[in-house]
């Protein structure tokens, strides 16, 4: 079988049928993206990949839900969405009953460091455009990764989160002013890294 | 001028988001514009630099750790008992519904039936299915107004 020729739609179909192992076309072709997305996303390069996993798992268990439409990209791209709010809310909500329990944590994760920085991404420019990503509000955020990392356009951006071209073409220029003005401060040594929180 | 008008349709611009006619309308004025072509510089730099962040490194055993914790999936015949076994379960929700009405209202089942009506209800978080459920189910749920 000629797996790259099969479309998606072929592979779930695959899948459903009881072949299981087809189901791991599926993960080669998406997870690079899909780690990615949530990468940009956490911050968090450790966390990227578990939660990734388990949108693989999720969308395995929910195969039977996907109405063959050659849709699958923005199918599994709102489940990646939504876990991945749903982990960053999880962040937020056990900083905030940390600090309500006066156990605070030596840093809230929103302001650590990102665990794991690559070599390259030592580079000072690099450090603050990852934290400048990471303190845009969320829809900004995620508007702008799903466009710069991912490509997509904006109507299938609309696929992926529901909301209107508009919408997204307004989060986007905001995202991308608001990063701007958050480099330019960085490198003018206006405000120390990790004491810049907007909002 | 019209600068403001320019610089909210720049962003749109550079993602090729903006029909022909508007395009053009950008190009024309930045060509003409040093603020608004200071904005453009600024924009295609944080591009460029966006784009210079460093993909995650490639993780060669992230579709085997996938695979070994997946379940099989029921296939065929199994597939075709689990259907009949849910479509079952909607039947009873559905009979319940109705055991349910009658027996509130100390009506006679026997009575002449009203319309019957029913709602989709979404399965998953993400509408990932729908189920169609009887309204005299639903009502068990929301409570029916006077
Ligand atoms: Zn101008």
């Amino acid at each position: 079988m000629d797996e790259a020729r099969l479309t998606d739609d072929e592979v779930v179909a695959s899948v459903l049928d009881g072949r299981t192992r087809d189901f791991e076309i599926l993960v080669r072709r998406y997870s690079g993206k899909i780690i990615h997305f949530i990468e940009r996303m956490t911050a968090d390069s450790d966390e990227s990949r578990s939660i990734a996993q388990d949108v693989f798992f999720k969308i395995y268990q929910n195969l039977s839900y996907y109405r063959a439409q050659n849709n699958f990209s923005a199918f599994i791209f709102k489940v990646a969405r939504n876990m991945t709010l749903n982990w960053l809310h999880r962040q937020k909500r056990t900083v905030f009953f940390s600090r309500l329990l006066g156990r605070e944590l030596a840093r809230p994760p929103l302001e650590q460091e990102p665990p794991r920085i690559s070599p390259q991404e030592r580079d000072e420019r690099e450090r603050a455009l990852t934290l400048g990503l990471r303190r845009l509000p969320e829809e900004q955020r995620l508007a702008l990764v799903l466009k710069v990392y991912l490509e997509f356009s904006y109507k299938q951006i609309g696929e992926v989160t529901g909301w209107s071209v508009p919408k997204i073409e307004t989060l986007i220029s905001r995202a991308k002013a608001r990063l701007k003005k958050f480099i330019l401060l960085q490198e003018s040594g206006g405000e120390p890294v990790l004491q810049a929180r907007d909002k | 001028m019209n600068c403001q008008r320019i610089i909210r349709l720049l962003s749109a611009y550079q993602d090729g988001e903006l029909d022909a006619a508007r395009a053009r309308e950008v190009e024309s004025h930045v060509c003409g514009c040093a603020a608004c072509r200071a904005e453009w510089d600024g924009l295609r730099e944080l591009d460029r630099r966006l784009r210079r962040l460093p993909p995650p490194g490639a993780d060669p055993f992230f579709a085997t750790r996938v695979m070994a914790g997946l379940r099989p999936f029921p296939a065929g015949k199994w597939r075709l008992l689990q259907a009949v076994v849910h479509a079952l379960v909607f039947v009873l929700i559905f009979a319940g519904g109705f055991v349910v009405q009658t027996a509130l209202n100390g009506r006679s089942a026997a009575r002449p039936a009203t319309d019957s009506t029913f709602s989709a209800v979404l399965l998953e978080p993400f509408d990932l299915g729908l189920l169609a459920v009887h309204d005299d189910t639903m009502r068990l749920f929301a409570p029916e107004r006077p």
